[in-house]
């Protein structure tokens, strides 16, 4: 018997140290009715310094116009690997993109912000359009962008 | 004679013309549709849409079709009948790595092959566009 709870407790805290590693966050961005073509986004985590951690989205395919997600370009480097996995299509004028993601919990609450670069064709690039921090206490809390983005929220 | 010769070559000249201007639209500017209509019927089929301008009367689109090449294509504004379409070779190797990240991704019904692995992205992201 004694066996069994023993056996139960290393399964449970199997369990729980796995999804205690990482959080289910939702990111709602959505875009302001501007005039032009669809709109490429960079949504990226720095540190409290501003200095780039990591890619969590890239909407727009086409590699070749990276370059105009300026914050995000400069430190990633626009590194393959950095975005690999982690692109879709780019966003037209007033829509909303929606993506739901598994993040590292120790980027929560530990002064990393989140970061939207946005830029549209023939339109102005504009660097850190979003920039929140990423913690418990901003979720749920909608936050204004300074370019194409109309609003930004994460939900846990 | 001589004058008959003129009528000739003027006439060759006007059918030449009327010729090379098949690829152009002449469809009447109070029946031509929307361009956002245009990119909302083809990003339903699978485009991915640059930028559409107008061009010799026709809406010329720039973008990616639904099998991922690049293609710039001519459609009459009125009825969006696909006049003209030209695939563009890509020119340098990241994109041609592109494309091959194109087909898989057509091959995975629209889903990416492609784990992340930055360290920060547990596991693929679910996302939509509304």
């Amino acid at each position: 018997m004694r066996k069994y709870f023993v056996v139960f407790g290393l399964v449970m805290t199997m369990f729980f140290s796995a999804t205690a590693s990482a959080r289910e966050v939702t990111f709602d961005t959505q875009l302001t009715n501007y005039r032009g073509d669809g709109a490429y986004l960079a949504i990226y985590l720095t540190d409290s310094n501003g200095v780039y951690q990591g890619t969590l989205w890239i909407a727009g395919r086409d590699s070749e116009y990276y370059k105009h997600l300026r914050g995000w370009a400069r430190g990633s480097r626009m590194r393959r690997a950095e975005y690999d996995g982690l692109t879709g299509a780019s966003i037209t004028s007033g829509r909303t993109l929606t993506m739901t993601m598994n993040i590292d919990d120790s980027f929560i609450d530990n002064g990393y912000e989140i970061h939207v670069d946005t830029a549209v064709e023939d339109r102005r690039d504009n660097r850190s359009d979003v920039m929140v921090p990423l913690t418990s206490e901003g979720a749920g809390k909608p936050v204004a962008g300074r370019g194409y983005v109309k609003s930004f929220t994460y939900n846990f | 004679m001589k004058n008959r010769s003129i009528a000739l070559g003027l006439s060759m000249f006007l059918l030449t013309g009327a010729a090379l201007a098949d690829d152009d639209c002449d469809d009447p500017v109070s029946g031509w549709q929307p361009r956002e209509n245009l990119r909302q019927q083809l990003e339903a089929d699978g485009w991915e849409v640059y930028r559409i301008k107008v061009d010799d009367g026709c809406y010329e689109v720039e973008g990616r079709n639904q099998y991922g090449s690049r293609v710039e294509a001519s459609f009459a504004p009125s009825n969006f009948e696909l006049m003209e379409l030209e695939r563009e070779d890509e020119d340098d190797d990241d994109d041609e790595r592109d494309d091959d990240e194109r087909r898989n991704y057509q091959a995975d019904g629209n889903r990416q092959q492609t784990m992340p692995s930055n360290g920060i992205v547990k596991g693929r992201p679910s996302v939509s566009v509304q």
